[in-house]
């Protein structure tokens, strides 16, 4: 081995401790890289692979009622491969707070669009008529077994389905219900697949369907396509339109992938963004320590070069190291990821695969920043002149702070204090990056934390101030006022309100789009039109509420008029109403309308598909009960059953959460932290060892550096809050979308917890130089001039 | 044991230190190193001692264990009537804390404080400090008190590391090679100081240099070679600074 390789590694022997520090935030850098990458893909094969070989359709037509008839026409025009007309209808369970969604399936199995995985027991046999397919999650959280019967109630009749199988679909890899429920629900909310034979005669729909499914040629077309759909079907009630990238499920999967190639890109750049800084201080300090050496191995005949080669080295070899623990944390933790993943969405194949390439490119990656932190370093190693540098370097020259200025404040101050000021303001470079460093890990804090407020918010924001309901029930068809006197009359309901929920075409000129407007009255107490800014809304006597995001679309504002063209029942006639107000929504889906307006709109002088109940507390479930027989009632939600698993499926999650961010924010801030503070004892020993002599103990000597970084870490933190909010600004921007918008809201508690674990993160660090700081050598260091 | 400041404690020549058979032995590698080898001297309250001899003779180590910066191998040093060698770490450190103040060749100022507060740094962690206004007052520095160490000249530099050790009021002051480092008048200056420390404020002062000139300041010059005390010579008649060429 030659000389100057054996002192490289000598040198990280000897700086075991800084090295290992470097090597952590590149396997941090390196671990994100590969996790999120590969996760990325993995999800984005899965989903592909699932769409195509399960037939998952390109689009969906739900609607009243068409004859099977229909379906040459839709099949007939231009660019659709394949139709499949199917029976679609929401169905309540005999089970307490379970509610299900009917969907048929070809009576034989024959692969259809929108085909099922049978994960467990079989396909529907021939000529059965009462079997049922349960969606494989519903039926683990209810333990339902092959073999059971369940007992459901469609169109007011009862039926006895037996369990023959549990399946998965491409259209439900995420089951959620409406996008206002957010999280999946497994327990209470899932898919039976009954043979079409059955839904027909359950649903009295022979030889018709309500719901479409269509593959196309290309996927450009569709919006022409669905056009012409309409053309066919327009007489038959089309309530909605859906084009596969903006089903439920669908779009979920897509932000999650999206999101996951961004979260990908700005982890992996702050993390080896990161390591390369401290390289940079590292290699900055090594080399002014090792000038005399340098100057030397010149003087003997080594070359620029080499010399140069020898640092940059130095930095790549810490960095392969942090790699390779990268790779093996980046595959661990790309497990873990799936497995919560595995939570949320049903693929029927989701593993954590070893990509190579993924491999190569992050070793390559994080090479590549480990060399630009050498870079600096190495150059000026390489231009030390042998002669300048056996000349001691210039002492360090004590300059007065702006702080001085403040004279009051000054002469209070301990020398301590005072060194500490002009340390900071000495070696600026060194504060700012500690500060940084702590900007980065409490602004991690905060985003990730941000995540869990987001979503505890929505919930509180919609269950307790929009939501005031403890129970809701769904009328399978419009219902007069008559309907409102008998659910107020329920034991144990102190208030009931109407609400009238209705499917129209909402049109300005030849901008279009689906809106579900939503009846309410005008002083119901049950019911609350809020805004972003929690405001209530006033829906008014007459005109409609728009969300932000339908007025932008439709491209109207107060006072202008939008056509409306009912979606749904016999109604057909279009009528006009002006906007009277566009409010700032999470859900961007909808409109509002005093109940009165939106009845005469359909023709009635009072209609309601839905009844809100207030109940005496703790009786939600017994009123449930009664009501899953009634008849014309399709659904009975239970608010705090919906909050109970709501609340079981994000706290699972939380734990992870926090886990994560604490290992990313936790090394970033202590790597940073304990390099740049050894640094700086190594340049200040001499300082520090004069203490010593005069008698200054180990922590009172060590309390300057701590405090240092205390100082700096304030100011990290301090900068590092309105980062991570701007971060908070930006992650709710990009996941924007039409169906939803993500709370700004960031609960105070994040921000204790963030500076709550700055504070631990520094005081880590602190600890973890102590030893240093006791090991001074006050005689040897004090012996001889630097 | 309580090792309290007590500038108070004790009278001019009442003994201050006992040390008896001091040995201290560095283990270099597989080597051992003797840099000292069974030295026992008395040292009294208020005296000037100066410690002769050439690098390697042992007079730093002496020093520094003195000064309670290293531990002997063997042997005892008595301070008072507390033994040193017994010391851990934390007594070591206020033994330092409150009894000692140190002088080194190269004056070791805190490069980012001004003059006054490389003072105070060390009146703050003292008990019953001299003003620092006034430590500096006794070496004639008033007018540099709001200066960085990077604006003094060596001399001035190192009067206020005199300042600095003497503001604490220690009982001893130990200086090893205070002059190495700066030519003849500004070293004259800076023995001036040191004297003017032992006369007025009755602090007992160890000097050791390789500057046999500067003998002539002490009230004994004791010579040493190879880890051992060669001669003690009780000097009758005390130069003063002027007197002394080097």
């Amino acid at each position: 081995m030659k000389p100057l390789t054996k002192k490289l590694f000598r040198t990280i022997m000897k700086t075991r401790g800084q090295s290992l520090a470097v090597a952590a935030v590149v396997l941090c850098g390196t671990a994100c890289f590969i996790c999120l990458v590969s996760v990325h893909r993995n999800l984005l094969l899965t989903r592909d692979t699932y769409y195509a070989q399960y037939r998952f359709a390109d689009f969906e037509i739900m609607l009243e009622r068409a004859p099977n008839t229909t379906l040459f026409k839709l099949e007939n025009i231009p660019g659709v491969r394949q139709v499949r007309g199917r029976i679609v209808e929401e169905v309540n369970l005999d089970l307490p707070g379970r509610t299900g969604r009917l969907v048929s399936l070809p009576n034989r199995a024959e692969s259809p669009l929108n085909d099922i995985v049978v994960r467990k027991g079989r396909y529907f046999s021939e000529g059965a008529q009462n079997e049922v397919i349960v969606s494989e999650r519903f039926a683990q959280a209810n333990h339902f077994s092959i073999g059971d019967i369940l007992r459901i109630t469609v169109d007011g009749k009862r039926h006895a389905l037996k369990i023959v199988g549990e399946g998965l679909s491409p259209e439900y890899v995420i089951l959620i219900r409406s996008v206002q429920d957010m999280v999946p629900a497994p327990e209470r909310f899932g898919i039976l697949w009954v043979p079409q034979d059955f839904a027909e005669t359950a649903l009295s729909m022979s030889a018709a369907y309500n719901n479409v499914v269509g593959s196309v040629d290309d996927p450009e077309q569709l919006d022409a396509i669905l056009d012409r759909c309409e053309d066919v079907l327009d007489s038959y009630g089309i309530f909605a339109k859906i084009k596969q990238k903006n089903q439920i499920s669908a779009s979920f999967v897509a932000d999650e992938i999206r999101g996951l190639e961004v979260m990908a890109r700005i982890m992996t750049t702050v993390c080896l963004g990161l390591s390369a800084l401290v390289i940079f201080i590292l290699l900055s300090r090594m080399v002014r320590n090792e000038r005399t050496l340098i100057g030397l191995m010149k003087a003997y005949g080594y070359s620029n070069l080499s010399v140069a080669t020898h640092y940059v080295l130095f930095s790549l070899i810490l960095s392969a190291v942090g790699c390779v623990g990268g790779f093996a944390a980046g595959h661990a933790m790309a497990g873990g990821m799936l497995k919560m993943y595995a939570q949320f969405y049903q693929f029927p194949l989701l593993r954590s695969q070893v990509y190579p390439d993924i491999v190569v490119k992050s070793l390559g990656i994080a090479i590549l920043f480990a060399f630009l932190g050498s870079l600096s370093a190495s150059i000026r190693a390489s231009r030390i002149r042998p002669a300048d540098a056996m000349r001691p370097e210039a002492p360090v020259i004590g300059h007065r702070v702006l702080l001085e200025s403040w004279g009051w404040l000054w002469v209070r101050m301990g020398f301590t204090w005072k060194m500490i000021a002009r340390n900071v303001s000495r070696s600026r470079f060194r504060a700012s990056l500690n500060a940084f460093g702590v900007m980065i890990s409490s602004g991690i804090i905060i985003m990730g934390f941000f995540s869990l407020d987001g979503i505890q918010y929505m919930l509180s924001f919609q269950f307790e101030l929009a939501e005031k309901e403890d129970v809701k029930i769904s009328f399978a068809k419009e219902m007069g006022k008559a309907a409102l006197h008998e659910s107020a009359r329920i034991e144990n309901v102190l208030l009931a309100e109407p609400l009238l929920q209705y499917p129209f075409e909402m049109r300005n000129g030849w901008k279009k789009k689906d809106v579900v407007v939503i009846g309410m009255e005008r002083d119901g107490k049950l019911r609350d039109l809020m805004n972003t800014d929690e405001e209530v809304v006033d829906v008014g006597e007459r005109g409609l509420v728009l969300s932000e995001t339908i007025a932008e679309q439709l491209g109207v504002g107060v006072g202008d008029f939008v056509t409306l063209k009912p979606l749904m029942g016999r109604i057909t006639k279009e009528r006009t109403a002006s906007v009277s107000k566009v409010v700032k929504q999470y859900f961007g889906a909808s409109a509002y309308m005093n109940i009165n307006a939106l009845s005469r709109i359909l023709g009635e002088p009072f209609a309601m598909n839905a009844a809100l109940l207030d109940t005496e507390p703790g009786m939600e479930r017994s009123i449930s009960d009664q009501l899953n027989d009634a008849p014309f009632v399709s659904a009975v939600e239970v608010k705090v059953d919906a909050l109970e698993s709501l609340m079981d499926t994000i706290g699972q999650n939380i734990a992870i959460m926090t886990g994560a961010i604490l290992t990313f924010s936790g090394v970033i801030a202590f790597s940073i932290i304990y390099n740049v503070t050894l640094v700086s004892l190594a340049e200040r020993q001499r300082e520090l060892a004069s203490l010593r002599v005069m008698g200054f103990t180990h922590r009172e000597v060590g309390s300057i550096l701590y405090n240092e970084n205390f100082v700096t870490g304030a100011i990290g933190l301090i900068l590092g809050i309105p980062f991570g909010m701007t971060i908070c600004r930006l992650m709710v921007n990009a996941f924007q979308t039409d169906l939803y918008r993500m709370p700004y809201h960031i609960a105070p508690r994040t921000f204790i917890i963030a500076t709550v674990l700055t504070v631990v993160f520094i005081a880590i660090s602190n600890f973890a130089v102590r030893n240093k700081i006791h090991g001074l050598d006050m005689v040897e260091v004090l012996k001889a001039r630097e | 044991m309580a090792v309290a400041s007590n500038p108070s404690a004790g009278t001019r020549g009442a003994p201050i230190f006992r040390i008896d058979s001091l040995v201290k032995e560095y283990a270099m590698g597989e080597v051992t190193v003797s840099a000292l080898r069974g030295v026992s001297l008395e040292v009294k309250q208020g005296e000037f001692l100066v410690i002769l001899g050439p690098s390697g003779s042992g007079k730093s180590t002496l020093l520094n264990i003195v000064g309670g910066l290293d531990a002997p191998t063997s042997g005892d040093v008595w301070f008072r009537d507390e033994n040193l060698s017994a010391f851990n770490e934390r007594q070591f450190t206020l033994y330092r804390r409150n009894h000692i103040g140190f002088i080194f060749q190269f004056y070791n100022l805190m490069p980012n404080l001004t003059a006054k507060e490389n003072v105070e740094m060390a009146t703050e962690i003292s008990v019953n400090p001299i003003d620092p206004v006034e430590a500096l007052a006794l070496v004639e520095l008033t007018d540099r008190a709001d200066h960085f160490p990077s604006q003094l000249s060596g001399g001035e530099q190192q009067r206020v590391a005199i300042a600095r050790a003497i503001a604490k009021r220690p009982e001893i002051l130990l200086c090893d090679e205070p002059t190495g480092a700066l030519d003849v008048a500004t070293g004259k200056i800076v023995l001036n100081a040191l004297r003017a420390v032992n006369e007025r404020v009755d602090t007992t002062v160890l000097l050791i240099t390789h500057n046999a000139s500067i003998g002539g300041l002490g009230d004994r010059i004791i010579r040493m070679r190879d880890g051992g005390i060669r001669t003690i010579i009780e000097n009758k008649r005390r130069l003063s600074v002027d007197e002394v060429e080097w």
